[in-house]
């Protein structure tokens, strides 16, 4: 029978992750119309800051000098990773604030010498350099070459359950989506999502709006980047390995079809996209493992129906599933709008609850009958 | 009286064409000041000059006393000069509330640090959609407000980018060709719009324009570029009756 609790653990942070970076590409993609095709580089800057500091530590800790990639080093850490909890914890706390000022000073950095220009100059420059620093970490020995950072300890080691261990992670990774996702909807429905669809629109009459373009698009990518860098640090702490040939320029396309599916400037359509898209590698790998006589790989069938989806969703709808809405700010109460679909919501929330009240007393009524 | 904008000397080269020569020009405070000539004349490399898009490579460009040239199109926005371009450019995707919304100078929301805290931001917004509403409904336009701008006609679309002046507190606007592709008459209420709001508002307005018969019923003071320099000067009576003029404009180049 299919088991849906572990199947959920196995889908969930994958989600989690892919939907932080989804709704990271969004903001710059969707709302500032920066072509971001190197979002896989902050995505990798991120999970190896997160495995070489979590190493560091806890080798440092207790005492061990080897090399953070030696197989001496990964059974020490191995052996005292379920010992200390607090350590387990802060580790990850640092590693995450780490990827965060680190992915985001490089995006920052990439990306300056470009932000005068046109979006495809910017496109190009960050996807090189993704490329390049992918190459780079191949041969990188500090850092363990080719083979990555392995044995990275896991946030919740010193629990014992591996399905509570498991649900934990998952629950902090969901947590970590939700915050990013309030903080964008928050900055999208504000002044500031305005301007950013303003650069989206005009960048030339933007600035001669007296909006300081170059500066605005900076602090978007430092932001947007820092984040991807958290997602790519939840990522290693995840797998407990970090390699570089993890981040390919594909992932940067696959998280790109899922914000085009879900609908650019959307955020429920980055998380749209992301669920859609990420089931759809579950389902495969799934398939893959039950079925491995099929005459198409499922693994590779997987990037043919993205194409195929994409294509479609081009075809059919082409501002994708979900369409960009306006920015909501109270500027629309002044024009009566607001309130008009507050009292609507209002109206359907309470015809719900009518329903939800029948259904309980319905099932209240059969029990004491 | 100290003129609002001084062009001093300017000169500006590109490659072998040189598009100004020696262009010294004033704008008084109030006025409507127009500028005419041939096209290739260098009317819009001198708007593109006075708003930051270009330096000169020599002379001189004062606004309100401060020398302006060399700042960044933004910078010389918040020191009160707007302008307009010959072909729209508004934000064509977002609808005319959210344009006009976009024009009042460093908003406290546009922070990505305050952004997400909405008490900083919200009497700001409630305010400056108070003005938009009340500019829009002294122009008849308050139906409009929620089209997309791609959706709006010609005439609204000049309309609604000259008022975004008034919401940035501009205190020069710049118009490059505002009748370019409207009907004669919608470009005559274009004109006595203007004339409104320079009244109304104490703006003060430059204007690159091809319709001399529009034009002259409106403005103040005419310049006349020709090859990058001054063809002549002054009122439109003395400028219409200018020889030179006359042969720059039917004798050709």
């Amino acid at each position: 029978m299919f088991d849906i609790i572990n199947f959920l653990i196995s889908w969930l942070p994958i989600f989690g992750i892919y939907a932080i970076l989804a709704l990271c590409l969004n903001m710059e993609v969707g709302y500032a119309g920066m072509a971001n095709f190197g979002l896989v580089a902050f995505y990798g800057i991120g999970a190896f800051v997160a495995g070489y500091v979590s190493m560091t530590v806890f080798l440092s800790f207790y005492g061990y000098n080897y090399p953070i990639y030696s197989p001496e080093a990964i059974i020490a850490v191995g052996n005292v990773s379920g010992k200390t909890p607090w350590l387990n914890l802060a580790v990850f706390l640092l590693s995450l604030i780490l990827a965060f000022i680190i992915a985001g000073a490089s995006g920052y950095l990439v990306s300056y010498p470009t932000l005068r220009v046109g979006p495809a100059f910017l496109g190009i420059t960050i996807l090189s350099f993704g490329e390049m620093l992918r190459v780079f970490m191949k041969h990188f020995t500090p850092t363990g070459g080719a083979y990555g950072i392995l044995g990275i300890p896991h946030p919740f080691a010193w629990i014992p359950d591996p399905l509570l261990k498991n649900v934990s992670f998952l629950i902090l990774t969901l947590a970590i989506l939700a915050g990013t996702f309030i903080y964008f909807e928050s900055l999208a429905n504000s002044p500031y999502g305005r301007l950013l669809k303003s650069i989206r629109e005009d960048e030339v009459a933007s600035l001669c709006m007296g909006k300081p373009v170059p500066h605005v698009k900076a602090e978007l990518l430092f932001v947007a980047s820092g984040i991807s860098g958290i997602a790519g640090a939840l990522y290693a702490f995840y797998l407990g390995t970090v390699t570089p040939d993890m981040f390919i320029t594909a992932v940067t396309f696959e998280v790109w079809s899922m914000v085009i599916l879900g609908g650019k400037g959307n955020n429920w359509g980055a998380l749209f996209g992301a669920s859609i898209f990420s089931l759809l590698t579950r389902a495969t790998s799934i398939l893959n493992f039950q079925f491995p006589d099929l005459p198409i790989d499922p693994n590779y069938a997987r990037w043919m129906i993205t194409g195929a989806l994409i294509v479609i969703i081009l075809i059919y709808r082409p501002k994708g599933i979900l369409s960009e809405k306006t920015v909501k700010t109270e500027a629309w109460r002044i024009f009566g709008e607001y309130a008009e679909t507050k009292k609507k919501m209002t109206a359907a929330a309470l015809k719900v609850l009518g329903y939800l009240k029948k259904v309980l007393y319905w099932l209240i009524g059969k029990e004491a009958g | 009286m100290d003129p609002l904008l001084k062009v001093q000397n300017v000169s500006k080269r590109f490659g072998g064409v040189e598009a100004l020569k020696d262009v010294t020009l004033d704008v008084r405070r109030g006025s409507v000041t127009g500028l005419i000539g041939p096209n290739g004349s260098g009317k819009s490399t001198l708007f593109n000059i006075i708003s930051g898009f270009y330096k000169p490579d020599s002379g001189s460009v004062y606004f309100e006393g401060n020398r302006i040239d060399g700042l960044n199109p933004n910078e010389i926005y918040n020191m009160g000069i707007s302008r307009t371009f010959q072909n729209p450019r508004l934000f064509n995707s977002l609808t005319t509330l959210e344009n006009m919304m976009l024009s009042p100078k460093s908003q406290k929301g546009e922070s990505i640090l305050k952004a997400p805290f909405k008490k900083a931001w919200l009497d700001e917004e409630v305010q400056i959609a108070s003005e938009v509403k009340r500019v829009l409904k002294e122009f008849s336009m308050d139906d409009i407000y929620k089209t997309p701008v791609s959706d709006l006609s010609g005439g609204h679309i000049k309309m609604v980018e000259t008022s975004k002046g008034i919401l940035g507190r501009a205190k020069l606007i710049l118009l490059d060709e505002p009748t370019a592709g409207v009907h004669y008459a919608v470009g005559r209420r274009l004109f006595q719009y203007i004339n409104y709001l320079r009244k109304t508002y104490n703006l003060t307005f430059f204007i690159i324009e091809h319709r001399i018969d529009l034009l002259f019923d409106f403005v103040d003071y005419v310049y006349v570029l020709h090859m990058g320099r001054v063809l002549s000067k002054g009122t439109p009576e003395e400028v219409a009756s200018d020889p030179e003029v006359i042969k720059a404009y039917i004798g050709g180049a």
